[in-house]
């Protein structure tokens, strides 16, 4: 029973180790509390790897609150390792890295997502949802000297508890019409119950509205650009990658599992999500000239690519969203954290300001334009055989037309991810004499990334056998 | 047995009455307290379902505290809280008709379910639903996960919520 | 006796009464205010399922306590951030934070 929320746990005690440092600690600490949390982190992702992995039969646990699966498992490692990298990161941004307040909130929001990815009970699924966004607020509006962080954290807020409400109106209906509120066992009351599929359907729209707001798809993506530009770029990144997959985590759970009996219903509403996602997020990218705007539109589009994968509504399909979403996880940390590495020197996140790079500090452009690629989908890195894998999920479910639509979206993608490395690597500045200073925790994050992006778009057995074993795993 | 439909009545439509003039009137402060009226209107109605425990808890939590939060909000910014500005948004036009939509669809769909008919059943006399409450939120047979989580909720609420509006001097 | 359906008819004009402050308002704190009626709608549909459908089972009250727990927290970083809009700002009317403009 502990095993299964082992994950949790650790995190729990990352949290207090840091909660104690806080306290004891004099004001000159350095970055001792980041590279406790990341540190401690990672040493916790391989016990857990070592000790924690779930057995072959999934199992329910804590009164059914939890299931302790495959599934669960491999979103939580990833967040742990989001946490960990976000880490790495934030610990040299002014005014934040220092804080032990951060480390807690940004811990407290990766437990909430570690429960997201495992909860099986409607109470546990909205506690979970919560205790993840609530922090993320905090986060997002962290830089309290700056107009733009603090709208940014109240923007997300606003948003964030309307759209939340009208999610937790849709699962009291979903408790009243069922009688329970076991996500596994929804189905046969509904059954037992012949509750109309119509009325279950209006109660799943009203549930999908918070799950569209924390995926970002198109009608509830406008709050992603403004929040990811005034948020700490760190934050931006966490936000993107961790809190997206947690996400996506709960929808493919929540439709697969207690939904089966619908899916001509919402699999329509998700193929047309999935195409104004990304058609919209593509296009709204290409005038976009501040980096973190245009890397939010094009984590929206990335949300609708992955959509893709659900509506096949296969075994396929489920690993395929689940492997692009590890590998999406992994490229866009690694975009966000260059992004980062600049814009803490240049004080600017305009695509502008990206002038002269590869002549001020080639690693650092290297390793945009691995991350880059992969985000557009360029072969050898992981976000090729990803898009891959989701379009041959999409084939394979007689869905050409998405898979269609999803490469002619890749294509624009690709015009104005170039557009980013032109710059950075064609264009020249005045500053370009300058040397790029890049603290270590920066190069060891962004080292890590680089080397996962390509290893995932390399060695596909391991990983395609990993995710294709999560996704059997939820039923 | 009419008076319960009678007081049913009388509740609601002083809560709605209430809950309409909060989202409607100019005045900030009066909104708050309206607020507080409807508030009080839903422990009635949990009242009336027999979860007494719960309506302590509303009164307790919602009108002791997060509405005295509010009061406390607005008095700390009252330069705007006499606003002679609208207080609403250019687009009401459209929220009213989103609203009225969305109120249509949800009626519309309570009334497709035929258990929306469902009287209430009688209480079983041996349960009492505090001690049954307490059980479930403290066991981990139950709902001790949630329990605990809850409180790392509110602990990081707290810790946030006083990082943000603590001004160091 | 009241059937459900008055109830359920009730959380729904509470609900969507909320929903129009959240859509409408301009000053933050009214919007949050209108989050607050919204939920209090969502508690009086679980805490009458509770009492109708499933009186021996206490999940619905866990839920409407659960509801209450996520509430504060939300309102309390709510109004943090609020107050330190405003005295960067000296307003907290969100003008460019319009519901419907996006």
């Amino acid at each position: 029973m502990f095993l299964a929320i082992l994950p949790e746990l650790s995190i729990l005690l990352v949290g207090l180790v840091i909660l104690f440092l806080d306290m004891i600690l004099p004001k000159e600490r350095g970055n001792t509390l980041g590279w406790v949390a990341a540190v401690g982190l990672f040493l916790l992702i391989a016990v857990n790897l070592l000790v924690a992995r779930p057995g072959s039969e999934p199992r329910l646990v804590w009164g059914g609150m939890l299931r302790h699966d495959w599934m669960g498992f491999v979103f939580k490692m990833m967040f742990m390792f989001s946490a960990a990298i976000t880490s790495l990161f934030i610990m040299e941004v002014n005014r934040i890295g220092k804080n032990g307040e951060f480390y807690l909130l940004m811990l407290a929001s990766t437990l909430g997502m570690c429960l997201m990815a495992s909860a099986s009970d409607l109470i546990m699924l909205y506690l979970a949802i919560e205790t993840t966004s609530i922090p993320l607020y905090v986060l997002a509006g962290f830089l309290k000297h700056d107009d733009k962080s603090t709208e940014a954290g109240f923007k997300y807020l606003l948003f964030g508890a309307m759209t939340s409400a009208i999610m937790l109106y849709g699962l009291s209906l979903l408790y009243g019409f069922a009688g329970t509120t076991n996500l596994y066992a929804l189905v046969a009351s509904f059954g037992e119950q012949q509750i109309s599929d119509v009325v279950l359907f209006g109660s799943l729209l009203l549930v999908l509205v918070g799950f569209g707001f924390k995926i970002s798809v198109v009608p509830l993506h406008f709050w992603a650009p403004d929040v990811y530009e005034g948020a700490p770029t760190p934050v931006a990144g966490f936000l993107s990658t961790a809190s997206k997959a947690a996400g996506f985590a709960v929808l493919l759970r929540v439709l697969m599992i207690a939904f089966p009996n619908l899916i001509p219903y919402w699999g329509a509403v998700i193929a047309a999500l999935s195409t104004a996602t990304m058609t919209l997020g593509n296009l709204l990218a290409l005038t976009q000239k501040n980096i973190k705007r245009l890397l939010a539109y094009s984590s929206i589009a990335h949300a609708g690519y992955a959509l893709i994968g659900l509506v096949a509504v296969s075994t396929l399909g489920i690993t395929s969203v689940v492997f692009y979403l590890v590998v999406y996880i992994v490229t866009n940390l690694a975009a966000f954290g260059a992004v980062a590495a600049l814009g803490r020197v240049a004080g600017s996140d305009e695509v502008a300001a990206y002038a002269g790079l590869s002549r001020r500090s080639p690693w650092l452009a290297l390793a945009m334009l691995v991350a880059f690629l992969s985000l557009a989908g360029m072969p050898p890195f992981g976000g090729f055989v990803v898009k891959f894998v989701v379009f041959a999920a999409a084939v394979q479910a007689d869905m050409i037309w998405l898979a269609v639509v999803g490469v002619l979206n890749s294509i624009i993608g690709l015009y104005y991810y170039l557009t980013v490395l032109k710059v950075v690597y064609l264009y020249r500045s005045e500053d370009e004499e300058k040397p790029l200073p890049i603290p270590g925790s920066y190069q060891l994050a962004i080292i890590v990334l680089a080397i996962g992006i390509v290893v995932l778009g390399t060695v596909l057995a391991p990983w395609f056998s990993l995710t294709s074993g999560a996704a059997q795993a939820i039923f | 047995m009419t008076a319960m439909p009678i007081l049913f009545t009388l509740v609601a439509a002083l809560t709605l009455g209430a809950a309409l003039l909060v989202v409607t009137t100019r005045n900030l402060v009066h909104a708050a307290l309206w607020l507080v009226l409807a508030l009080f209107g839903v422990a009635v109605f949990f009242v009336l379902l027999s979860a007494g425990f719960l309506a302590v808890a509303q009164v307790v939590i919602y009108i002791g505290a997060i509405a005295v939060l509010m009061i406390f909000a607005i008095m700390l910014t009252r330069r705007i809280a006499r606003d002679a500005g609208p207080q609403v948004n250019p687009n009401w036009g459209w929220a009213l008709l989103i609203t009225a939509l969305f109120f249509g669809g949800l009626v519309w769909m309570v009334f497709q379910w035929p258990g929306a008919l469902a009287t209430q059943p009688e209480l079983n006399p041996a349960l009492d639903t505090v001690q049954e409450l307490g059980k479930a939120l403290v066991s981990p047979g139950a709902y001790l996960i949630p329990f605990e989580v809850a409180s790392v909720l509110l602990l990081a609420a707290l810790i946030g919520a006083i990082m943000i509006a603590w001004e160091r001097k | 006796m009241i059937p459900l359906s008055w109830y359920l008819v009730f959380s729904a004009a509470l609900f969507s009464i909320g929903l129009f402050g959240v859509l409408s308002r301009k000053n933050a704190i009214a919007i949050l205010m209108g989050v607050e009626l919204m939920l209090n709608a969502v508690n009086i549909n679980l805490v009458s399922f509770w009492r109708y459908r499933t009186p021996e089972l206490i999940a619905g009250q866990v839920f409407a306590i659960i509801v209450f727990a996520v509430a504060a927290a939300e309102v309390a970083v709510g109004l943090a951030l609020i107050i330190s809009i405003y005295r960067r700002r000296n307003t907290i009317v969100a003008d460019d934070i319009d519901m419907l403009k996006f």
